[in-house]
Order: structure tokens, then C-alpha cells, then sequence
């Protein structure tokens, strides 16, 4: 083959290269025993010594541009078919990949980042408070009496040596705290870790997480109460969940609600989640009473309010179907990497 | 609390299934927490609030059903106040009743009643107590209890002729005092608790529980039934101090009143009487003047603001009337409510809307969104935490939540293990001791635990308060501790690189940590093998610690290095400098020079990088340590570098020449002042 020809050949042969067999075949055809290199380098010898140099030195191109071409051409196939490439030797996918590897939040940072994040979408603020509460803040200010049964709900654990201290059993000390030093119209939602004098199990612990709360305005209603949790619940737990409000008792709340969803498991046919009922406890509520708001110097006559709260580790439980509190305390890796 | 369906329709009509039933008790406050057919009726369990007593009784419960189901109750038990202090028959009858503080107990009344004939009851009412889990002792037991669990009034039964004198006398236990109650315990008495004495000596404790010397049994002939309302606080603190709850006390300390201690116990006369064969003798009744009800205006308007409900007046009425509630009006859209005594929970207006609201029906309350007016605020503490704890997890570890109380022998063998911590007052358990001072401790467990899980590699972090005692209030401070133990194994392109964790990887993560948060004027300055102190800003803001054998032998430990680092946020957050300046990218390229070099070892290498900085001033832009090895081919004692340099102008690109004698400086400080030997 004249050499022209075979530069002009070689650039038409390898458009039809598709597959990694007809790349073997282009590589036999021009660089085989009996290929078309071979064939031109053969005739060197027969050339007037002068084209001879010139020749040759367009044979070596002729024959890197086709090493380059099948390199080309290799690359191409493997990224283009993983599966033929690993016939070809290219299996470097099916490796492990490399990257650093990630920690992960606790599950109850994730979930109280979650709920935060959906009351900071309407509007409200997350405040923090202290962990060590006064008598006062813990019971009194909120219309806990203290030798009252209802105090009985929120068992205490008392400091040595520090008089009327406490580790706050709720986290609703921090209403009080807010509404002393902040003025109306208020929206604030306070996470946080509460402590209570109760033996470990599988559904008890003597420090959980809690989620508070409320809303003081001059207009505040019973049923913006019910609105702002059924946004909240159903951003949580899904658009589908149902929801009911009951009346309970909470002393610092008047009227008061206990809040149930439908069963996110049984979708309110009832299962041993839910003890066949249906329906599942997530929340204590009401309208925020009177003496709460004489405590903190808030004229009751002009604003009313709302307040809620939760446990934490029961919206966790109930949302990723964990069955015992203990795991959030024990923290063993292989929990912590399902979050 | 339990009643039966059929108990329940001696004082109501209901036409409604027991389930039916239990689903409008429940939405209307009367928690039904089991529903259960028995023999022949239905069982009721109620969880009652503690702000409802007279729930505590079917009459209670009665009465909410007819207010939801809109029935009339029937059989109401009439409070015959007409027949106290009354005496019949030609015994002479003595009794003398004293009550030494009117405010501990408010009101005592007791009857002789005689020829009591002590036997079985009769088959309707040993089958309503049992149903409910009462056990049957006797006529006379059980209609006391009979007429607790139905009018919530507790009554007691003396053996008249069992106790000494004439007198009863209520009062303060003496400390010396003791009693044997009936549970067959013998208690010791003191001034905290209420006792029923006779001239003798205490016979019960009030409101709770009765003597065993007293007690009715087959033989008695006489009794003396008491019927009283007891201070609500002393008989809680009674009990609490006995450590003794009796269906008894749990309505005491919740509250009875005057006209349910009256009636009730008339109408425990009439069935003793009536089952025993027995007579009232005599009738005695000491106390204060029966408290007058309480009045409410109720606002109409203020109903409606409230619930954002329009509820007609004429239902608002009929539902207060049904409970029970006197109402007056409405007059100018306001009603005069009288509030029975059963109902001193209800203080007012809030409380009058709650109870309409509850039969009307939560679910007649729309659902409205509020106007919130936002308030926004700069990056808070908050922010700050979840940026540190995002970083930490970028930086592959993960968060734990351990217990803020811990066992104090935890700490022993950490750094500032032995200081003082606040101790709790009544805790249920060792474990939860004393309020932590430090978060190491509990990592070091969390960190035992998993490899005690066949974990190879333990990488957490956690932050959270902790506590050390301070003048009027312990002082709580936030903390960030990290752990790392074991070997983590990283799956390279040439392939399996094992890396054992040690104190320069949690340095990494202090270092990275503090780059992220713009803490620039940091130090470690290693106090002992095992500690190192993170300065900040010259203030000591956290350590960095390898566990020490002993400490590692405590966790049961084997074979691994524990490295731990724990910092104050507090004072991260103060040196925190999350301002960002904008700089443009250099506009001509450096020149990069690497200097390798032998260095004898414990020189300070951030005391090399600044000289060198220095001396390259101003062309050197970059000096930084991007190589070191220890071991074969280097002598002992020493350690071989490198640092790359780059020299970079703002004005123009360098040239060789220019960097060439700049660079010969940088050498020459590193030869010449810290005796480095160039490779």
C-alpha cells in the first residue's frame, strides 16, 4: 500500500472500530507480522537511498499515530461499556471507592434539628436555657403548687448543698425564663435535656430530651394552637396522619389538650404500637394559664398564648421505629451509623 | 380508677355501647385506658387527672355522662345536713370529738351505730367490688368502701368498744408516738403526720390508714364510722413521709369536701343499717362552717375569643347546668356561675371555658395559623454548636448523647477526676451520683463499650453541659470532648492502609476545627506523656489526654490506645471569628522551593515556621511542613523534613534570580539558629 493511501486508510478504518474485537482486528491490520507497517517498512529497502530517511520517518509516524488511535480508541470503549471493559482488563469499577469517610449526628440531634427546623419555617425562635432551675422556675412560676399531686408528673431531682435547686424536670422553666426577660409578641420553641429520678427500661430514662413550645400575643387562639401542631405533626410524621385533640389537664395550660396522631404504623387500624388504639400520644398542650403570666409580669387581661411540648426520644422511637430508649444512651457505633 | 358500666346506670341512663361510651369519655377528658366484659357488665379503667377528685367516683363519672350524653343523672344522693348531730335510741351515748387544728382537718363527723352484725355481703355487692378489684371482707368493710369507690368520700369504721374513753381527739402525732395499721406494719409516727386518737392513744392515721387494735372485725357489735375532710397537703405529706398510698389518701390529697363527707356517710348508715342490722345511735359533727361556693362571671365573648368558636348560649348553659355548675344569666353576655364545692379546681373564667369546650367538643375547634412576627437574630450559641458538630461529622466522627449524672468514681483517674462535683440530693442509683465535671469519663465508656463490641475503630464526639460548683449556683459550661481508639482502615488505590489513632489525629481535629471557626492564636503544650494543654488566646481552653494504664485497666481496656481531647466551647466560641474578608486569588504565579532537612528532635516547629516566615519577608507568601520522617537512615535524635516554600510578588512575576538570595536566608536560618543539616 502506498503510504499516502495507508495514512488516509487508517483514519477511515478506525470510525468503524465499535467493539473491542474490531480494535484487535484494526490493531492486526496495520500493525501485525503482515500488516500494512510491516508491509511499508519491507519496502524501505527498495527505495533510491535518498527517499529512504524520509520515508522511514513517515512510517514511524504513521505508526505512532496508530498505537495512539488504539489507546484512544480503549479509553473510548471502556468508559463507554463498563461490562466490555472488564472483559478488556479495566474491572477498576467494581473497587471499593475511595473517599473520606463522614460521621454521622445522634439520631435525637437529627430529630430535634428536624422539629426546630420546621417551627423556624413558621416563623418561631429556638431559646436554650439551663439545665440547673430554681424551685420556681421548675414549679411555682408555672403553677406547679408544690405539695400538690400534680406535681407527682414532674418528679425532681434536688442539688446537695444548693437550696430550692434543681435539674429542671421539663423544659418548661424556660417559658418563664423567656417571658420574663423578652416582651410579647413571643414564638419560641426550647429543646433541651430534662432530668427525672426514674429506674432505666426499656421506656424509661432519668435523662431525656424535651421540646417546648409557645406563642404570646395580644390575639391568641385555641385554634391557632391546633393549626401550628398540625402543621408541625404533620411535617414530621407526613401529610396522610390524622389528628385529635383531648382534653386533659397540665396546670400550667387552661384549657388543655393532649395531642394523638393516627398510627403511623397500623395507619389507625391499631397494632401493639399503639395498644390497639389507633392512635398515638406525641403531645401535651393548652392555652397558657393566667397564673403563668402574673408570674412573669405578662398582663393576662391583654395577651393570651399557647404551649406545647414533647419528648424527643418518643417522636424518635415512634419515626424510626425504635423500640428502646436505652439505645439512644448506649450509643454503640452500629446504632449510630443507621441515622 | 375502675367502675362497671352497669354501677354506672344506677345513677345515669346511658343508651349508648360501653365502647361507644369509652370513646366519648376519652374525648372528653376521662382518659379509658382498658375496656374489659366481665361478668356480665363492663369494666371501666379510668386514668384520672389530678385535678379532678370527684372523678374519682361513679357519682363523678355519672354526672359527665349526662352532661355528654345530655341525660338526666337519677338518683342523685341528697345531702340530709338536716340529720347531723342527732341522737336516737335510750343508750346514753358519749362522744366527744376534738380537733386540735381546724386547718389540718376542717371537718370530722362521727356515728355510733350498734348491734352491728358483722357477716358476709350480700351477692350485689361482694360482685361490684370484686369486679373492680376490691376485695370483699365484710358488710361492714365493704360498704365503706362501697361508698367510697361510688360517692369518693373515704370512711373509716372503728370498733366503738375497742377504743379507749369517749373522746376522739384529731391531731399531730408525737414523735414517740407509734401505730400497728391494719397492712399488719407497725409505723413509727412523728409531727409531720395527722393521727385520729383516742384518750389513749393514736388509733389511725388520718386520711390514709387505720390501726389494727381498732379494726372491725366478726366479732365487733358497735362501731364508730368516720366520715372527715382532711387537709389535703398533710395527708400528702403523711403518706409520703409513711411511704403508704391508699385508695384513701389518693382522694384525700386531691380533695374531698364538706358535702361529699356529709352525705356519703349517711348514706353508709342507711346500707349498714340496712345490711347489718344495725342502728344509729348517735350523729356528731366538728369542724368549720361549710365554705361557701365561689362565683364566676363568665365573659360570653371571652368563649368565643378564646376557642374562636361561636357555641350557642343557650348550650353553653345546658352543658355547665349538666355539670352540675349554677348558672345565672346570661345577662349583657355574661353569665353568673356558681361552682359547687366538688369542683374547686375551677378557679376561673379559662377553667369554665376548658369544661364547655371539653363536652362541646375539641374537635369542633378550627384550625387557624397565627400571625408570627420573626425575630431574627445573628448567628447564636446554637448556630455555633451545630456548625462545630457539623464540621466534626465532616471530619468522619460521630456524635454520642451520654448521661450529664454519672457514678462518682467514673472520673477517678482523669485529669481533674478528684475536684469537687455537685452532688445530687435523692438519687435513684449510684450511676446517678453526682452532676459531671467533665465529659471525658463518660466517652471513655461509650468508647469501652464499642470495642468491647468487636468495634476496631471508635471515632466520637459529644457536646453537652457540664457542671462544677460555684458560690449561690453551680456554674454550667459548654463542652466539647472527642474520642478516638483503634485503627481505622482506609482502602486506598494501593491498597489497605491501617492507621492507628493517636494524639496527632485528635490534633488534626482541633486544628481543622479552629481553622473552621477563625480561632488563629492557638497552642499544645504537652504537660507530662499524657496531657497536653490546648491554649487559646493564652488561656487554658481544654486538654488533650491518652488514657493512662490504670484508667484503661478500670474500662477493661485491652491493647488500644484511648486518645480523648475536651474543650470549653464557651471560650471556642468567644475567640470564634467568623467574619469573612474577601482577597483576591494571586494575579502572577509563585515560585515553589522545598527545603529537606535533618532537625534534631523537640525543637518547637512553629517556632522554626515563623522565623522562616519571618526572614522570607516579604517574597515568601508560604512556608509549611509537608513531609517528616523518624527511623532508618536517621540518626537517633534526629528527624528529617520538609518544608515547601513559596515566593510570590502582587506586582510582577518573579524571577529565579530575584528568589534565589531570599531563599539562601531562609536556609541559612534554619542551618544557623536551629542547627538543621540540609539533605
Amino acid at each position: 500500500m502506498d503510504i499516502h493511501a495507508a495514512k488516509a486508510q487508517v483514519e477511515a478504518d478506525i470510525q468503524n472500530v465499535t467493539s473491542a474485537e474490531t480494535l484487535e482486528g484494526f490493531r492486526l491490520k496495520y500493525l501485525g507480522r503482515k500488516g500494512v507497517i510491516a508491509e511499508l517498512t519491507g519496502s524501505i529497502p527498495g527505495l533510491p537511498q535518498e527517499e529512504r530517511g524520509r520515508f522511514g520517518q513517515e512510517v514511524n509516524a504513521l505508526k505512532n499515530r496508530v498505537n495512539a488511535l488504539i489507546a484512544d480508541k480503549l479509553k473510548a470503549l471502556s468508559q463507554a461499556d463498563t461490562a466490555a471493559s472488564s472483559a478488556a482488563g479495566g474491572s477498576e469499577i467494581f473497587m471499593p471507592g475511595i473517599a473520606q469517610d463522614l460521621g454521622r449526628l445522634h439520631p435525637l440531634t437529627q430529630i430535634i434539628d428536624e422539629i426546630c427546623g420546621i417551627f423556624t419555617q413558621m416563623g418561631f425562635s429556638v431559646v436554650e436555657g439551663p439545665e440547673i432551675e430554681t424551685e420556681f422556675n421548675n414549679f411555682t412560676g408555672l403553677n406547679i403548687p408544690l405539695d400538690h399531686p400534680s406535681r407527682d408528673a414532674f418528679d425532681t431531682f434536688y442539688l446537695k448543698d444548693y437550696s430550692k435547686l434543681l435539674l429542671r424536670s421539663h423544659t418548661s422553666p424556660v417559658q418563664i425564663r423567656a417571658m420574663k426577660s423578652r416582651k410579647p409578641p413571643l414564638a419560641i420553641v426550647v429543646p433541651g435535656r430534662v432530668y427525672r429520678p426514674d429506674a432505666v427500661d426499656a421506656s424509661h430514662s432519668f435523662m431525656f430530651h424535651q421540646i417546648e413550645g409557645f406563642m404570646v400575643d395580644t390575639d391568641i387562639k385555641f385554634s391557632d394552637l391546633k393549626g401550628v401542631l398540625e402543621t408541625f405533626a404533620k411535617g414530621v410524621f407526613g401529610q396522610d396522619i390524622r389528628m385529635r385533640f383531648r382534653p386533659h389537664f397540665f396546670p400550667f395550660t387552661e384549657p388543655s389538650a393532649e395531642v394523638d396522631i393516627s398510627c403511623i404504623i397500623c395507619k389507625g387500624k391499631g397494632c401493639s404500637v399503639c395498644g390497639r388504639k389507633g392512635w398515638l400520644e406525641v403531645l401535651g398542650s393548652g392555652m397558657i394559664h393566667p397564673n403563668v403570666f402574673r408570674h412573669v409580669g405578662i398582663e393576662p387581661k391583654k395577651f393570651t398564648g399557647f404551649a406545647f411540648g414533647m419528648g424527643v426520644e418518643r417522636i424518635a422511637m415512634l419515626k424510626y421505629g425504635i423500640n428502646d430508649i436505652r439505645l439512644f444512651a448506649e450509643n454503640d457505633l452500629r446504632f449510630l451509623r443507621q441515622f | 380508677m375502675k367502675f362497671t358500666y352497669n354501677w354506672l346506670k344506677d345513677f345515669v341512663d346511658i343508651k349508648i355501647t360501653p365502647q361507644l361510651l369509652a370513646e366519648k369519655l376519652t374525648m372528653a377528658g376521662l382518659e379509658v385506658t382498658a375496656l374489659e366484659g366481665k361478668g356480665g357488665d363492663f369494666v371501666f379503667e379510668m386514668e384520672i387527672t389530678s385535678n379532678r377528685p370527684d372523678w374519682l367516683s361513679v357519682i363523678g363519672i355519672a354526672r359527665e355522662v349526662a352532661a355528654i350524653t345530655g341525660e338526666k343523672l337519677s338518683r342523685y344522693p341528697v345531702t340530709p345536713l338536716s340529720r347531723s348531730n342527732r341522737q336516737t335510741g335510750k343508750q346514753a351515748n358519749r362522744l366527744t370529738i376534738k380537733i386540735e387544728d381546724k386547718l389540718d382537718c376542717p371537718l370530722y363527723t362521727g356515728k355510733i351505730i350498734r348491734g352491728v352484725k358483722v357477716g358476709l355481703s350480700p351477692k350485689w355487692l361482694k360482685e361490684r367490688l370484686e369486679l373492680i378489684d376490691c376485695r370483699s371482707i365484710n358488710n361492714v368493710v365493704d360498704i365503706t368502701n362501697y361508698v367510697l369507690f361510688t360517692w369518693g368520700e373515704p370512711l373509716h369504721a372503728f370498733d366503738l368498744d375497742k377504743l379507749s374513753g369517749d373522746e376522739i381527739i384529731i391531731r399531730r402525732a408525737k414523735s414517740s408516738e407509734k401505730l400497728f395499721t391494719i397492712d399488719g406494719i407497725q409505723r413509727d409516727l412523728n409531727s409531720g403526720i395527722l393521727i385520729i386518737a383516742d384518750s389513749k392513744q393514736p388509733v389511725a392515721i388520718a386520711g390514709v390508714m387505720g390501726g389494727k387494735d381498732t379494726e372491725v372485725t366478726e366479732s365487733t357489735k358497735n362501731i364508730l364510722l368516720e366520715a372527715a375532710v382532711f387537709n389535703a397537703v398533710v395527708v400528702r405529706t403523711g403518706r409520703q413521709k409513711l411511704g403508704l398510698s391508699t385508695d384513701s389518701s389518693y382522694r384525700f390529697e386531691r380533695g374531698v369536701d364538706f358535702e361529699t363527707a356529709e352525705g356519703s356517710s349517711w348514706k353508709a348508715v342507711s346500707l349498714i343499717e340496712e345490711l347489718a342490722g344495725a342502728k344509729c345511735a348517735l350523729a356528731k359533727s366538728v369542724g368549720s362552717p361549710k365554705p361557701k361556693a365561689k362565683s364566676i362571671v363568665l365573659d360570653l365573648y371571652l368563649v368565643e375569643k378564646i376557642l374562636n368558636l361561636k357555641i350557642p348560649q343557650g348550650k353553653i348553659k345546658k352543658i355547665l347546668v349538666n355539670l352540675g355548675f349554677g348558672v345565672k344569666g346570661p345577662s349583657k353576655n355574661k353569665m353568673a356561675v356558681n361552682i359547687p364545692l366538688f369542683r374547686e379546681d375551677v378557679e376561673n373564667p379559662e377553667g369554665l371555658i376548658e369544661e364547655i369546650a371539653r363536652i362541646y367538643g375539641y374537635e369542633a375547634i378550627r384550625q387557624t395559623l397565627p400571625m408570627v412576627s420573626p425575630r431574627v437574630s445573628a448567628c447564636q450559641v446554637r448556630d455555633l454548636v451545630s456548625l462545630t458538630k457539623n464540621i466534626l461529622v465532616g471530619l468522619d466522627l460521630y456524635e454520642v448523647i451520654t448521661y450529664s449524672l454519672i457514678d462518682r468514681d467514673l472520673s477517678t483517674g482523669f485529669p481533674g477526676g478528684e475536684s469537687q462535683a455537685v452532688a445530687i440530693m435523692n438519687p435513684l442509683s449510684k450511676e446517678q451520683e453526682v452532676l459531671r465535671t467533665g465529659l471525658a469519663p463518660s466517652l471513655a465508656r461509650c468508647v469501652a463499650y464499642n470495642l468491647n463490641q468487636k468495634q476496631d475503630y471508635v471515632n466520637i464526639f459529644e457536646v453537652a453541659n457540664v457542671f462544677s460548683p460555684g458560690a449561690k449556683v453551680p456554674r454550667e459550661e459548654l463542652a466539647l470532648g472527642i474520642a478516638l481508639s483503634g485503627t481505622k482502615s482506609l482502602l486506598l488505590e494501593q491498597g489497605l492502609v491501617k492507621e492507628e489513632a493517636g494524639f496527632l489525629h485528635v490534633k488534626g481535629i482541633v486544628e481543622k476545627l479552629f481553622e473552621r471557626l477563625g480561632i488563629k492564636d492557638y497552642d499544645f503544650n504537652p504537660v507530662g506523656a499524657h496531657m497536653i494543654e490546648i491554649v487559646v488566646k493564652s488561656d487554658i481552653a481544654g486538654k488533650m489526654i491518652r488514657l493512662e494504664e490504670a484508667t484503661l485497666n478500670k474500662f477493661d481496656i485491652k491493647n488500644k490506645d484511648v486518645f480523648i481531647a475536651e474543650v470549653s466551647l464557651d471560650k471556642l466560641f468567644a475567640a470564634a471569628d467568623l467574619q469573612k474578608r474577601f482577597a483576591a486569588p494571586p494575579k502572577y504565579p509563585g515560585i515553589a522551593r522545598d527545603i529537606s532537612f535533618v532537625l534534631k528532635e523537640g525543637l518547637s516547629l512553629k517556632d522554626i515556621l515563623v522565623s522562616v516566615r519571618e526572614k522570607g519577608l516579604p517574597l515568601l507568601r508560604e512556608a509549611k511542613i509537608v513531609d517528616y520522617y523518624k527511623g532508618k537512615q536517621i540518626p537517633l535524635g534526629l528527624r528529617s523534613l520538609t518544608v515547601a516554600c513559596v515566593y510570590r510578588s502582587d506586582e510582577r512575576t518573579l524571577t529565579e534570580a530575584e528568589v534565589n538570595p531570599v531563599h539562601a536566608g531562609v536556609i541559612s536560618v534554619l542551618t544557623e539558629r536551629f542547627g538543621a543539616k540540609i539533605r
